[in-house]
């Protein structure tokens, strides 16, 4: 334990830039949760029609938590938002835990600290320590906004204590999954594999008789049902559920050697497959588990979206002002819900190609790209073989993505038509997709230093434009500037070549022009 | 394009800055085919800068740059075929064994020759099947060793490729570098240990500041320094202060210490003799000796 309280300190001063960050992020859901809700379903008849219309829903009910919660406004936006801030606060619980234990001890940084006055426990503690401090924070931030926004003190309370529980649950997880791998990696897809369990777990059981969601510390934090029934002692099953992992992840800490895990990393290949022998062999291995889980998951969410199309008709004609949402009015309901989910699913999509382009500059500046460019590669080979997976792999997360939602929409009315009809208006957004990646690359030939940021803000702007255009007044001419305004918002209107090859050839150029830059310059820095 | 007048590397008044800073002020390096050429330098002298220019990675400011009979800059896909290179820093993918970084790395120059690779392997002790994040940086050093040195590229560049080897790694290393040279191949070794470079170089050149300032075989060097002589006489040891070319002269009658120019070895030999030496002791000039007296002015201003 010696040195605990210095380590904290150097930890909280490590994470000054980044904490602030996810604690914002949890808080913003909440406190933007409760202001919807509350302006929605102001009215007791309102919740009563909620009730009627979304507890009958099979995928709301496992997208969100138990019907029982819509029984108070309060509870409703627990039941909207409480699973969704679970992983973003068990995420941060997760990297909080893991970036000062393992990752540190991985690089070689823990070991200089370790040579000093520090007991072996001190680093854990430390760890679990700031976890906590930031669980805490994210308790206050979340019963300050739910209060501040009108509902009842007991249930916030309760809120936060619940939210911040879930939190330290996945802290003490990521504590014991710390121990047993010895890379940084191969905890945190652990401890997501716990996390994404224990959101199927409680969707499995808030469907079914709810025995399940009791194996999910996401289902403890839901069933206090605070601002329902108000019920505390769910929280002495996380108590229990930390004490005991923390124990297991202390005692496995004192029986292991520094540096070692529990499992040893398994031996890979001895020599190379014929795959691997060329500049678009290595963007591919590199890039395929990224691929892959992009593609996993934007189906998931295409599905979720899917699932509920047919319900949104009901809602609509029970809430009309949402209608105004919707690009089509009242009139196109489902198309035009169809459409603006397709274009979120996109413009997440978006964050791959800008991702895998980046790649191409993180090689650079790790060192990693000096070895392959000293041999018979040129830079155009180089270069192009991380675009190639960029431009596929958007293809491919942007296809998933409108067969989750066609397939699951499709599921609901019972028409096999509609999945490869969203397959198609996912694809028309392609061009786009591609031209935001290309931004990326022009950024890399000429600004590689400010590259990555300039390429978030491409990414940022186009978000807030399709998103926020009508809420915020952004004015016409600065939403030209996003090439997702440019594409026809099928299938409300028709898909229509022309804007879509104007827009895959301004990529090309840009991509073009981003070689230009990179043909030029010194690289490596 | 292969190189007919004998020079495998001919880098004459080379500038590169960074910004501000200068990384190479003008410097030149001749390296002859078939020969092993130490690059000596203290850190941040220009070493890297200078070998990622000849890689193509990095645009020279000024100055004519050759090898292989082509442009670095304009030719370099046509001479990496030709060449392989050991990075200082070797930075490799987390996720991919070393085996597979080698066979990756030499299928990209152009092949690479299985039986060969196996033997290094061997010789270098290093299991292929594991991931890289596990490799220590010495093992990282030898998976681009091994890509390397399992080529049959006709030049080598080792950018200080053993600073992280083990003694026996390095005596393994030694003897692939003499087998290199044995095949004709050209090396330009980048290096601190002097040992190595005295060991395996038949020329070297030592630059500062991005400047070469010494450059010549080592027979050639040492008559440019001073050899250390310890000598008993039977008579007086007197007037030796005066001589020139005799320095840190430590004098107690019949006994002297001193470092002596190389050129006035001969005559400071002649004033010796008479006196009637009972013992004499010369020490050759080090390498270490030689690179001393290039950086010690360096480090009293850092001072």
């Amino acid at each position: 334990m010696n040195g605990a309280g210095h380590l904290l300190r150097f930890m909280l001063r490590r994470e000054r830039f980044g904490l602030p960050w996810w604690l914002l992020g949890a808080t913003v859901l909440v406190l933007v949760q409760s202001t919807q809700s509350q302006n929605l379903y102001d009215t007791p008849e309102d919740l009563a029609k909620l009730r009627e219309s979304l507890g009958g829903n099979t995928a709301v009910v496992a997208m969100s938590g138990p019907t029982r919660l819509l029984e108070s406004i309060g509870g409703e936006v627990l039941f909207e938002i409480f699973a969704f801030v679970s992983i973003v606060v068990a995420l941060m619980n997760m990297f909080l835990v893991g970036r000062h234990t393992r990752a540190d001890e991985e690089s070689g940084r823990a070991e200089l600290v370790r040579s000093a006055r520090v007991g072996r426990r001190a680093t854990l503690t430390a760890a679990l320590t700031l976890a906590g401090l930031a669980n805490l924070a994210v308790g206050v931030l979340v019963f300050a906004v739910t209060v501040g926004t009108g509902l009842p003190v007991a249930g916030s309370v309760l809120f936060g204590a619940a939210l911040a529980g879930v939190g330290c649950v996945f802290a003490a997880a990521t504590a014991v999954a710390v121990q047993v791998f010895e890379n940084a990696r191969a905890a945190y897809g652990a401890v997501a594999l716990v996390l994404g369990a224990a959101y199927v777990l409680r969707a499995a059981g808030d469907v079914g008789d709810g025995t399940l969601s009791w194996l999910s510390p996401i289902g403890w934090g839901q069933r206090t049902f605070a601002y329902v029934d108000n019920r505390w002692w769910p929280l002495l099953v996380m108590a229990a559920a930390i004490g005991a992992a923390v124990a297991v992840a202390m005692a496995m800490l004192g029986r292991r050697d520094f540096g070692a895990g529990l499992v040893r990393p398994r031996l890979g290949r001895a020599t190379a497959s014929a795959a691997l022998g060329s500049p678009l062999g290595l963007a591919w291995r590199l890039q395929r588990g990224s691929l892959i889980g992009w593609a996993a998951g934007l189906f998931l969410l295409g599905a979720a979206y899917g699932s509920i199309g047919d319900s949104i008709e009901q809602y609509v004609a029970d809430n009309p002002e949402v209608a105004e949402f919707l690009p089509g009015g009242a009139a196109d309901i489902v198309d035009g819900y169809l459409g603006l989910t397709a274009m979120t699913l996109a413009l997440i999509g978006t964050a791959f190609g800008v991702i895998a382009a980046l790649r191409a500059r993180g090689e650079e500046t790790s060192g990693r790209a000096e070895p392959v460019l000293a041999t018979a590669t040129s830079r155009a080979a180089w270069l192009a073989s991380h675009l190639v997976v960029a431009a596929a792999g958007s293809a491919l997360v942007l296809a998933a993505a409108g067969f989750g939602e066609g397939l699951a929409y499709g599921l609901t009315v019972s028409d096999a038509g509609q999945a490869p009809r969203m397959v198609g208006v996912a694809l028309g957004y392609l061009p786009s997709v591609l031209l935001v990646t290309a931004v990326a690359v022009l950024a890399i030939g000429w600004l590689p230093r400010a590259a990555t940021a300039l390429a978030w803000t491409m990414v940022g702007y186009c978000a807030v434009v399709a998103l926020f255009a009508d809420s915020f007044e952004i004015p016409g001419w600065l939403q030209r500037g996003s090439p997702f305004a440019h594409t026809p918002q099928a299938p409300l209107e028709a898909l229509t070549a022309t804007p879509l090859v104007i827009l895959a050839v301004l990529a090309a150029a840009l991509a073009a022009g981003g070689y230009a830059g990179l043909r030029r310059r010194d690289l490596g820095y | 394009m292969h190189a007919d007048n004998g020079a495998a590397i001919e880098i004459a008044g080379l500038t590169k800055s960074y910004g501000r800073a200068k990384a190479l002020d003008g410097l030149d390096l001749t390296v002859t085919s078939g020969q092993v050429h130490g690059f000596l330098g203290p850190n941040g002298s220009g070493k890297t800068t200078t070998i990622r220019v000849l890689l193509g990675l990095l645009r020279a400011d000024a100055g004519a740059v050759r090898m292989l009979g082509g442009d670095p800059w304009r030719d370099a896909v046509a001479l990496h075929r030709r060449l392989a290179y050991v990075p200082g820093d070797v930075n490799l993918w987390p996720n991919i064994t070393g085996g597979e970084v080698i066979d990756l790395l030499g299928r990209m120059r152009g092949g690479l020759d299985r039986r060969r690779r196996d033997e290094l392997l061997e010789r270098f002790d290093l299991d292929p099947r594991k991931k890289s994040r596990t490799y220590s940086k010495g093992n990282r050093q030898k998976v681009a060793l091994v890509a390397a040195l399992a080529s049959d590229a006709e030049l080598l560049l080792l950018d200080e490729p053993t600073s992280g080897l083990d003694p026996l790694m390095e005596a393994q290393f030694q003897q692939c570098v003499q087998q290199v040279k044995r095949e004709g191949r050209t090396v330009l070794l980048s290096s601190h240990i002097l040992a190595e470079v005295e060991a395996l170089c038949d020329r070297v050149s030592i630059i500062r500041l991005g400047r070469t300032v010494e450059s010549g075989t080592l027979t050639e060097l040492r008559h440019l320094t001073r050899t250390s002589i310890a000598v008993e006489t039977a008579q007086r040891l007197d007037g030796m202060d005066g001589l020139p070319g005799v320095h840190d002269l430590v004098l107690e009658d019949h006994h002297a210490r001193f470092d002596v120019e190389t050129a006035q070895l001969d005559a400071v030999m002649r004033r010796l003799a008479p006196l009637g030496v009972r013992s004499l002791t010369s020490t050759p000039p080090t390498l270490e000796e030689l690179f001393l007296r290039h950086y010690g002015d360096e480090q009293a201003v850092a001072r």
